[in-house]
């Protein structure tokens, strides 16, 4: 086990804008350090040995930068989270015409897909439009293909099901060469496209965003521009859906949501 | 203090040792499933009077009040002496990891009264312990023979061998007088 100190970990944020551009200065040192730490572990480095190699750019930084920033996620993460959504927002969003959900922070697509099943399980599929970002141009092309290893799949599973799904997950996709592939049908009304919640602005204005288990990357004030972010892309009455122990706490925005569910961190703007 | 199976019923008698004001803060780190919906303030509500919390992510760390390790999140201290949550990928199939709490509780650079592993089935914890001992904080380790699954404890032993050792007999009562000296 390889532990990196904070010096060194400030130190190495500066070398990798240095080098690459890419700035961590606004993430979780605590996060960052954990991560930095077992990636040295992972790779047999120390640090000297890891800023020579991230000093050949290219694909050596951006692979460190990709494991750094990579956010693991599951389909139907939170089972309870799908149901409420269910029960709560979309009953909401059904007077609408044209529904647009922004899922920030997307990484290989799993939140974007399961939300495009709860959609059309719902009926209201085919009037809705899914953005769904990434800083992170490779997991984009990932997401893009809708590609799952099959033993993801069988969590993915228990999840859909745990959520209350009407059919069974196996429905939405196909095997081929022992991955899941998702249908093309489920892909259609998801865009996938490059966008850094650190640095890009608003794009467009959603009746739903959904950023879960994201803005635990970011640091206090990072994380506040971002929710100033959210604020801004969200229509008035859109809802904004954080992970299971992410609040609005420290957002400096309690006063302009309501909470719709106080368990699983839905909030609906007001003001 | 880090524990998995066989730990839930010493955190228990823990917390009713605390029957006083804490002059730390007290951290549980509890291996459980991530779908575990039962809050543990609320299970220990009556076994002591001391503020017990289950932290957010950024929340101020406090003295005189008892924490424990949400399901689902790593939960790492920062310097600046706050609670972050973390979501990265298990250790040793568990989320919350021991080692992740020990770890950043030992990089912090905040002091440490004391750090304290006992019973379960894995070697989380046993890398963490070992840091902040080298840190020059005092480490204590269930002894294996007491443990109801001692794999965790021996592997803390294994790993680093000048851990202080918690007996049977006087096991609460020591840790009673770690909790509340005053001494650095």
């Amino acid at each position: 086990m390889i532990a990196l100190e904070y010096q060194e970990l400030e130190m190495l944020i500066v070398r990798v804008r240095e080098i690459s551009g890419f700035d961590f200065s606004g993430y979780a040192r605590p996060s960052l350090l954990r991560r930095a730490s077992r990636y040295l572990t992972k790779h047999a480095m120390n640090l000297s040995e890891l800023i020579v190699h991230l000093e050949q750019g290219g694909k050596a930084v951006y692979d460190f930068i990709q494991e750094l920033t990579v956010n693991y996620s599951e389909m139907f993460r939170d089972p309870d989270f799908f149901i409420s959504l269910r029960s709560e927002v979309f009953s909401y969003l059904e007077s609408f015409p044209a529904i647009r959900i922004w899922v920030a922070g997307c990484a290989s697509g799993e939140e974007a897909f399961s939300l495009a099943i709860l959609l059309k399980e719902t009926g209201l599929y085919n009037r809705s439009l899914i953005y769904a970002t990434d800083l992170s141009e490779r997991v984009l092309s990932s997401a893009r293909e809708g590609v799952f290893s099959l033993g993801h799949m069988r969590t993915f599973s228990e999840n859909y099901l745990l959520a209350e799904g009407k059919h069974s997950l196996s429905d939405y996709y196909h095997v081929a060469y022992s991955q899941a592939v998702m249908v093309p049908d489920l892909r259609k009304n998801i865009v996938f496209s490059l966008h850094d919640l650190t640095g890009d602005g608003v794009f467009n204005e959603f009746q739903m965003v959904s950023c879960r288990n994201v803005m635990i990357y970011f640091n206090l004030e990072q994380r506040q521009k971002v929710f100033k972010l959210l604020y801004e892309s969200l229509a008035m009455f859109g809802f904004l859906c954080l992970g299971k122990r992410e609040t609005l706490r420290y957002s400096g925005y309690e006063e302009h949501f309501r909470i719709i569910d106080t368990r699983l961190n839905i909030y609906q703007k007001i003001k | 203090m880090g524990g998995s199976s066989g730990s839930f019923v010493l955190f228990e008698e823990i917390i009713k040792l605390v029957n006083k004001p804490l002059p730390c803060a007290l951290i549980f780190v509890l291996h459980r499933g991530k779908s575990s919906l039962s809050e543990l303030p609320v299970l220990f509500k009556s076994k002591t009077k001391v503020r017990m919390e289950e932290p957010q992510h950024l929340d101020l760390l406090d003295t005189n009040c008892i924490y424990f390790a949400v399901p689902d999140y790593h939960l790492l201290i920062g310097p600046d002496r706050r609670f972050y949550l973390d979501a990265t990928e298990k250790d040793f199939f568990s989320r919350p990891s021991i080692d992740a709490t020990f770890i950043s509780a030992a990089q912090s650079g905040i002091r440490i009264k004391a750090a304290m592993l006992f019973s379960g089935a894995s070697e989380d914890g046993a890398a963490g312990i070992k840091q902040i001992a080298e840190k020059g904080f005092s480490t204590y380790v269930q002894n294996p023979d007491f443990a109801e699954v001692p794999r965790m404890p021996l592997a803390a032993i294994n790993e680093y061998d000048k851990h202080q050792i918690l007996n049977e007999e006087n096991f609460f009562d020591e840790i009673r007088s770690i909790l509340y000296s005053y001494s650095t």
